[in-house]
This record gives structure tokens, C-alpha cells and sequence, in this order.
């Protein structure tokens, strides 16, 4: 009996013909989605590093 | 969502693992349970820091007992939390993942009373007073030598550490020939390696300059010398601590959430990356002092930038597993696979909560690293914002998650219900984000760290009061959460929580899994080389500087 | 399986190429300001002595403070030592370069003034040097950013930045806080 806490279910079972069949499917396409989110992140962070270099730190003044 | 009632057990082909019949049993939850009892003593005192900087008044209030706080705050979450756990979670992937039982024991256990004495030798001598020097000791300032004796014993006893997984996975190499080192252990080992690299720094600063002087043999100290060696081990060590948590957004979260780890050379290649690009950029801590040249430190900010690369590719890879898993759930569009994701389990729950952190601490990050821009935040409370939110944040998160991974295997009990562990994580994100937010815009301000008390009747200290009495809230829910957490653990140690006997293998499969694996995928040869021709380029020159033309020493500044 | 392995490899490799632009990105920003703003770190390997700094030419009481040297430079002088800064109070005028040179007999500090670029490590045995030019006038504070002891609470020192017009240094070039008007 495994933990009832984390509970194996049809979902998690890795190996058999229908988890790999629903892989498969998973797959189709491509990582659309991670891509959509991690091109959002990169974007933002983009934005941000580059509006604090040149919008709060080099008006500031100059350093060396 | 997932629920109780979908469970249809299905036994795993592979044998499982006999819960709370692990060999490593008790060496596991000794280290752990230290480093918590660590953790735990130095939230509290957090929250009194927070309370006696801010416009409040709080009690015992004194720069003596403010600075051995902070010594002790910091020595707690930065080297006995860190270590202890990730030694303790070291020789739970040992056993776990290669499946057979973890040479050396004897040597373990040693390791961890050698580590205790060194504990309990530094603790004493910061209650004393006699050692506020912060957990960065920065020289000329010295304090008692039981201080630093204590510190070189908990390095040492992780050295012992590192020799055990070294030689547990070349073990398996050997009755496993071709075979691919499952990636956990992979993982666990290049933490070993990077670790045993970058403690050089530290060792050699307390060895030859620090102990000497606290001993009274030496009078003097090149400062200059002294912050660079340090710095040699600031960067890296910082990756030691985040180690599990990224071996466990590899390993454990695409389990977690029913699917699969989306590539598992990605994994290994990334904490190869993490390995060689963050050892040679500790010279990043020193790009507002004199000591070294812009060229130097421009070669600092093109390492460090490369050293958030394995970062970046952890957070494509990681959500891309996580999307396979949502689509496997039943998912579908470009962002449906969200939602479908079994938020309910804490491992899925604190990845989602670590990787919002990891936003904010990562950016801040890029802008600390910037050559000239750092003027703008060093020493400020910026940094102090940076550094909780991505390691007080990201990676202590993690951490919680994979003590409920590994309690419910170690004790032989699970837990009744998933919700007090989630409502912890949350309590921690949400404490975290409220505590760091107004650091950053304070740190802008030029608020600046490491100190006892603010003179509120400075217009601009005092325009400052309200934000720090917002962080102050934030810090009490951290440490809400943290006894939450310490309550959760100790709930599996009661016998009232229900007993079970088996429990599966934790870890992910990789869509692919992996067959057969060039050497440099599957041990640390090239990269030790690699390793060793960037520290001489990064830190070749900075070191021997001091020696090809010395720099006038300091007085040793003596605290008792 | 039908899974191909490659592809999966090469939205890595796609993302990794998204990743390289990044980095690109930052690290020419930085490089262009560095070359054509001159905007860098204080590097300034120059070593003084902390045992005899108060013997040495530059640093002795009578020439800390704000001057314009005899090259036409305006330098700020200011030893840091636990727990006060020689003086506590400087003037500087905007819009021209200035320079802030510090040392310390003792132990590390370091400064920043509030609003403003300016920051620097102290660290004995060297001249820490900043360059910067003010933008804006006022009452900004410098306190000592890095730990010094139990006293760094109250290591903290005012530069007063003032118009040009109340940048009035005496015969010998130097200009104190009670002067500005």
C-alpha cells in the first residue's frame, strides 16, 4: 500500500502502454506552453533590467 | 486537483522501498532536525532584528545584542541550516537512488558529531559576544578563536560528506558499468565536487590569516588578500544551498505532478554549468572595492551573466515538464495545462511558489551583477532583499518540500492531510515576498545594512518607518510558518499518524530516459579541468597580486 | 517510442539561443556604458599605509574636507575610522566632476550617499576613489554601509550638495560646510 498521502494514481503510473500513449499525446505540438510562459518571464525581466539601468541608475549620475 | 479518492494503488515493476526501514534512517533525520532546530532559532531571532530596527520599541535593545543576533542569524541559516540539510538529504538520495546501502557509515555518523561540536563551539562563542563579526568575518576584525575553530569543524565534517557521495556513486559506476548515474545522484555529487572547490577560499583564509591572527600570531593582515579569498567561496556556496532545490524541480516535482522530467540531459548539463560558471565569479562580491581592476571585475559581471544561464534553462525545462504533466492530466491550449497541474501536492504547490520567488530574486540578481549598477545597491537593503528572497525564498521553499518527501519514507507515517503543509508553503510565500518587496524600494532609497537601530528623526530614515514596519509583518509570518513547518514534521513522529509499509521511489522518470552516456554527461573528469583553467583566469591574477606586490597590512582588531 | 528525442533537443537548444540573446543583451549595455559613459566600479589600487595615516601628506586633519586642487579638480578627502568620518559634514557642488577619496587606519568600511551612484568600499591599506557628478542639490546622507564594529550604527556623515553659485571655496581652495549659504 503506498502513501495515501501522496496517492499513485493512473496519472503518475510511468511505464505501462496508456501513460505512454498519454505522453505522446502531451507531446504533440511541442512545448507551446513552457515556451508562451518563459518568453512572458524573460520579456518582464528584460523590461525591468533594462529599465533600471537606464531610468533610475544612470540619471543618478556617473560612477568610476 | 488531485484527491484521496482517486488513489488505485499500482506497484511500481522496480522494489520499492521499505518505509521507515532505510539504513540511513537515523543519520538522515539527526542532520535534519539539526539543521531545522538551526533554521527555527534564527527566524525567531529575525523577527526580534526586524523589530529593533524598526520605529517600534523593541526589547533588550542594545548594539551588542543586535550584532550577536545578527551573527548568529546568519551563521544559523547560512552554514548549520545549509550543511546539515543537504548532508542529510545527501545520504537520503544515496540510498534511494542507487539502491544500495551507503558506504561509510561509521565515517557519516563521525562526520556529524564532528559537526556538532563545531556547532555548539561557534553558538557558545557568539552568546559570549566575543565573535560578533557577522557570518562573513570579514578581517581586520577578529574574534575569539573558538568562533573560527568551530566553523572549520562543520567544513570539515561536510568534507567527509563529500567523499562519501564521491565514492558512493563511483561504487555504483563500478557494479553498474555503461550505465547512466540516475540524475539525483549525478546532482547530488556535483554539489560534492562544487562544494569541495569553492571551500578552498574560506579554508585557507581562516587557516593562514584569520586563526593565526585570533590566536595573537599574527599582528597584522592584508585585508585585500583576505576578502578575495573569501570571496573565492561567497559565489559557490550559494549554489551548494540551491542545489537540492533544483535537484529536486528535476527529480521530485515532475513526479509530483504526474508527468515526467522533460529532459534529463538538460538536467545533467545544467548543473555542469552550475558547476564551472559559479565557481569563478566570487570576485562579483568585491566590484565596489578598490583592491581589484575594472578589467577584473568586468570579466566578473561576463562570468556571472553565463552563471544565470543554467538558471534560465532550469526554468524552460522545468516548466515544460510541467506542462507535459498538465497535458497529460487532460489539459489543453497554450496555457490549460496550468490549471489541471495537482496543486494540492506541496512538492507541485512549492515549486509553483519557488519559481515566483525565483522571478523576483533572479532579477534582482541581474541588476546586483551589472559592473557599474552595483554602485546603485551594494550594501544597501536591496541586496538584504535580494539574498532572502532567493535563498530565504526559492531554495529554503524547496526545502520544505523535500522534508515532506523524504519524512513520510524515513518515519514510516503519512500525513493525514495535505493541508497544513500547503497553508505552510503559503504562509512562507507570502511572508517572504512581504517582508523582501519594501527592502528593495528602501534599498533604492540608500538604506543601507548591518545596522542596530535607524534615527527616525532623519527626515528621510523616518519617510523609511512605515516600510520597515511592513517588513517586520512580513518577517511574523515567516516565522509563523517556520513553527508550522517544525510542527508538521513532528506530527509524523507521534505514533497518532497513521502507519504505512511501502512506499515508491520519489524520483522522475525522464521522457527519454537515458542509455548510455558520454563520460563528461556521467562524471566530473573534464569538467574538474575545466573548472581549474577558469578559477586561474578569474582568480589567477587577483590572488597573486597580493604577493607580487603586498599591500599594506591591517591591524588586527581584536573584539575581547 | 515515437517520442523523438531530437526534438525535444532542439526547443532546448531554441531556448538556449533565446537565453545567449539575453545575456547579450546585458553584457553590451554594460560594456557601452562603460566605455562611452565611463561608467565603472571605483577600482583604484592605490595603497596608503593605515598605521601612519595620519602622517601622510594627503590625509593629515589639515587637508581633509573638500578642495579644489591645484590641477582644477574638486576632491573631497575623508578618513573613516571606527566610528566617525573626518569630517562629518562636506560640501560639494553639481554639475562638474568631483572626486571622493577615503582611507581608513582601522578597519573595513565603506560609504554610499544616499540618491546617488556614489559608493564605495573603504578597505585599509588603500585610497578608495569615486568619481561622480551630482545632478541634484540637497542634504544627502553618507553612512558607513559595511560593518565596522559595534559603533557602525552611528558612522554617518552629510554631504551637503549645493548650486554652483554656493560652491564658494576660500583663498586656498577649500570650501567647508558652515561656508555654504
Amino acid at each position: 500500500m503506498s502513501d495515501p498521502a501522496y496517492p499513485v494514481t493512473r496519472h503518475d503510473y510511468a511505464g505501462d502502454a496508456e501513460e505512454l500513449e498519454r505522453l505522446e499525446a502531451a507531446l504533440e505540438g511541442g512545448p507551446k506552453g513552457a515556451v508562451a510562459v518563459s518568453l512572458i518571464a524573460v520579456a518582464l525581466l528584460m523590461i525591468g533590467w533594462l529599465g533600471m539601468y537606464f531610468l533610475v541608475f544612470l540619471p543618478r549620475g556617473t560612477v568610476g | 486537483m488531485a484527491t484521496l479518492a482517486e488513489t488505485i494503488p499500482v506497484p511500481r515493476s522496480e522494489p520499492a522501498i521499505s518505509a521507515g526501514k532505510l539504513q540511513v534512517r537515523r543519520l538522515v533525520v539527526a542532520h535534519v532536525w539539526v539543521a531545522i532546530a538551526a533554521f527555527a532559532v534564527a527566524c525567531l531571532l529575525g523577527v526580534w532584528q526586524m523589530w529593533a530596527r524598526s520605529p517600534l520599541e523593541a526589547p533588550a535593545h542594545t548594539a551588542a545584542n543586535y550584532f550577536r543576533s545578527v551573527t548568529m542569524h546568519g551563521v544559523s541559516m547560512a552554514y548549520v541550516l545549509t550543511t546539515f540539510f543537504i548532508m542529510g538529504f545527501g545520504y537520503f538520495t544515496a540510498e534511494t537512488a542507487l539502491k544500495r546501502p551507503v558506504p561509510g557509515l561509521w565515517l557519516a555518523w563521525g562526520a556529524f558529531w564532528l559537526g556538532i561540536a563545531g556547532v555548539l563551539m561557534a553558538a557558545l562563542a557568539i552568546i559570549s559576544g566575543n565573535a560578533s563579526v557577522l557570518f562573513t568575518f570579514y578581517p581586520p576584525l577578529t574574534a575569539t578563536v573558538w568562533f573560527y575553530v568551530g566553523l572549520v569543524l562543520v567544513v570539515v565534517a561536510s568534507w567527509v560528506w563529500c567523499l562519501i557521495m564521491i565514492f558512493a556513486m563511483q561504487a555504483w559506476k563500478s557494479a553498474n558499468p555503461g550505465q547512466a548515474v540516475p540524475l539525483v545522484m549525478f546532482a547530488t555529487v556535483a554539489n560534492a565536487v562544487m562544494w569541495l572547490w569553492t571551500t578552498v577560499g574560506v579554508a585557507t583564509e581562516l587557516l593562514f590569516q584569520v586563526i593565526p591572527a585570533a590566536l595573537g600570531l599574527n599582528g597584522m593582515v592584508d585585508v585585500g588578500l583576505s576578502r578575495t579569498l573569501f570571496s573565492w567561496t561567497l559565489h559557490a556556496i550559494v549554489y551548494f544551498w540551491l542545489f537540492p532545490s533544483y535537484i529536486a524541480f528535476y527529480t521530485m516535482f515532475p513526479r509530483a505532478a504526474g508527468g515526467r522530467l522533460y529532459s534529463d540531459t538538460m538536467g545533467r548539463l545544467a548543473f555542469i554549468l552550475f558547476i564551472i560558471y559559479s565557481l569563478p565569479v566570487g570576485l562579483h562580491h568585491l566590484l565596489m572595492d578598490p583592491e581589484h581592476s575594472n578589467g577584473f571585475k568586468y570579466l566578473q559581471t561576463f562570468l556571472t551573466a553565463l552563471v544565470s544561464v543554467p538558471t534560465l534553462l532550469t526554468i524552460f525545462t522545468i516548466t515544460a515538464s510541467a506542462e507535459v504533466a498538465g497535458r497529460m492530466r487532460g489539459g489543453t491550449g497554450t496555457f490549460g495545462w496550468i490549471k489541471t497541474l495537482p496543486w494540492g501536492r506541496p512538492m507541485v504547490l512549492a515549486t509553483g511558489l519557488a519559481f515566483l520567488m525565483l522571478f523576483w530574486g533572479g532579477g534582482g540578481g541581474l541588476i546586483n551583477m551589472s559592473y557599474g549598477m552595483n554602485a546603485m545597491v551594494h550594501n544597501t537593503s536591496w541586496v538584504t532583499a535580494h539574498f532572502h528572497l532567493i535563498f530565504g525564498g526559492t531554495v529554503v521553499i524547496m526545502y520544505f518540500a523535500i522534508a515532506y518527501v523524504m519524512w513520510p519514507t524515513l518515519t514510516g507515517r503519512s500525513f493525514p492531510s495535505m493541508r497544513p503543509l500547503n497553508v505552510q508553503l503559503w504562509l512562507w510565500f507570502i511572508g517572504m515576498m512581504v517582508m523582501t518587496l519594501p527592502w528593495h524600494w528602501t534599498g533604492l532609497q540608500g538604506q543601507w545594512r548591518r545596522i542596530a537601530a535607524f534615527d527616525y528623526s532623519n527626515p528621510l530614515i523616518a519617510s523609511w518607518g512605515p516600510w520597515v514596519i511592513v517588513s517586520l509583518i512580513g518577517g511574523i509570518i515567516l516565522a509563523v510558518s517556520a513553527l508550522l513547518f517544525v510542527w508538521n514534521l513532528v506530527t509524523l513522529h507521534r505514533s497518532s499518524s497513521p502507519r504505512f509499509a511501502v512506499v515508491e521511489v520519489p524520483y522522475a522518470e525522464a521522457v527519454h530516459p537515458p542509455g548510455r552516456l558520454p563520460a563528461s554527461l556521467n562524471g566530473f573528469g573534464l569538467w574538474n579541468v575545466i573548472v581549474a583553467v577558469l578559477m586561474l583566469l578569474a582568480y589567477g591574477y587577483p590572488i597573486a597580486q597580493f604577493f607580487i606586490d603586498p599591500p599594506p597590512q591591517a591591524v588586527v582588531h581584536r573584539l575581547h | 517510442m515515437a517520442i523523438n528525442e531530437q526534438a525535444i533537443l532542439n526547443s532546448e537548444l531554441r531556448w538556449a539561443a533565446v537565453v545567449g540573446g539575453i545575456i547579450a543583451v546585458i553584457v553590451s549595455a554594460v560594456l557601452y556604458a562603460a566605455i562611452a559613459m565611463h561608467v565603472n566600479p571605483p577600482s583604484n589600487r592605490e595603497y596608503v599605509d593605515p598605521k601612519t595615516l595620519h602622517l601622510s601628506a594627503e590625509f593629515t586633519e589639515a587637508n581633509l574636507g573638500t578642495r579644489i586642487d591645484p590641477d582644477g579638480r574638486v576632491v573631497a578627502r575623508l578618513i573613516a575610522t571606527q566610528f566617525e568620518f573626518v569630517p562629518n559634514c562636506i560640501v560639494l557642488p553639481t554639475n562638474r566632476e568631483v572626486t571622493l577619496r577615503f582611507a581608513t587606519p582601522d578597519v573595513i568600511h565603506g560609504i554610499l550617499v544616499t540618491g546617488t551612484n556614489v559608493n564605495t568600499m573603504v578597505v585599509p591599506g588603500y585610497v578608495a576613489q569615486v568619481h561622480t557628478q551630482f545632478t541634484k542639490t540637497g542634504d544627502l546622507l553618507m553612512p558607513c554601509h559595511e560593518y565596522c564594529g559595534l559603533g557602525h550604527t552611528q558612522m554617518i556623515a552629510t554631504v551637503k550638495v549645493v548650486p554652483p553659485e554656493q560652491f564658494r571655496p576660500d583663498a586656498e581652495g577649500r570650501a567647508a560646510c558652515g561656508d555654504a549659504r
